[in-house]
């Protein structure tokens, strides 16, 4: 099937604070502000008048917000953010597991980042190497997760196959009965004996 | 016969290596894969691979007659199913 998508146009999320919003992205990331919809006179009740605004994130992608005059924040739970909130019982990694990833092209960039951010309200809580990227990590002022990555070596033709059976095995597991981790590693095992030779012959020929 | 599989990315090289030291494990190919196998139990030490933990904790690529019963920041078992 022919892949005709070109990347993110832009990725959109509500805002209860617009003034942080463009502290953050426009003033401590540098993320120039990029285009801005003034949406006024669609009535209150049906459709508040609203503020849609972008952000260059690179790459001629963008991430914008929405600003809805006089709306409240929709929850008040203990965690989450401005879009959905989660009760104290519901674990932070979870609620963490939404997020929004922009990479950059060197250690040196990433570290300019880092820079940015630990000088702002909004320091790094976390950085971490992965398998083959190296991340920092922080909440932007709305409670969504923002990642700034930087690959530590590219990504080489087995892990596609790697990453083509797991998901194969992942598909049958969790269609059946009480998917486990150790029910998905005994499913690829038996993928890796069918198709991992042909695939190294493949290669070579 | 108890088959440990473990791509082969740079990362990982350190983990059939360190397996191997075991004379009762053998390590064989098929196609990227390390295929680590043992009559019994095979036993990898975290520190001695040197991986770091995002490593170690996703370097199993699929288990043949086998279940992991130790995965922790010490060491890999893996014993027949």
């Amino acid at each position: 099937m022919e892949h005709l998508v070109r990347g993110v146009d832009h990725a959109a999320f509500p805002t209860f604070d617009p003034a942080a919003t463009v502290r953050f992205y426009r003033d401590v990331l540098g993320f120039p502000v990029v285009h801005s919809i003034c949406a006024a006179g669609w009535g209150r009740e049906q459709h508040p008048d609203f503020i849609h605004f972008f952000f260059d994130i690179g790459g001629g992608d963008r991430i914008a917000f929405f600003y809805y005059f006089g709306l409240e924040p929709v929850h008040d739970q203990p965690q989450g953010d401005a879009y959905a909130g989660f009760g104290a019982d519901v674990p932070g990694w979870f609620v963490d597991s939404r997020h929004l990833a922009v990479h950059v092209d060197s250690e040196e960039h990433l570290m300019e980042y880092r820079r940015r951010l630990d000088a702002s309200d909004w320091p790094v809580e976390m950085q971490v190497q992965h398998e083959t990227i190296e991340s920092i990590y922080t909440h932007d002022p709305n409670g969504y997760m923002v990642e700034i990555t930087r690959a530590l070596r590219p990504v080489t033709p087995q892990e596609d196959l790697d990453a083509e059976l797991t998901i194969e095995a992942l598909v049958e597991v969790a269609s059946g009965p009480e998917p486990t981790l150790g029910k998905l590693l005994t499913r690829k095992a038996e993928l890796i004996v069918e198709r991992a030779a042909a695939w190294e012959e493949g290669v070579r020929s | 016969m108890t088959t440990l599989y473990v791509l082969d990315v740079p990362e990982n090289t350190a983990v059939p290596k360190v397996a191997a030291e075991d004379p009762a494990v053998t390590v064989d190919r098929v196609g990227p894969y390390f295929a680590i196998s043992a009559p019994g139990t095979i036993v990898v030490d975290r520190r001695a691979t040197g991986c770091r933990h995002a490593v170690w904790y996703s370097c199993v690529a699929g288990l043949g007659g086998a279940r992991i019963i130790q995965h922790d920041k010490d060491a890999l078992r893996v014993e027949p199913a």
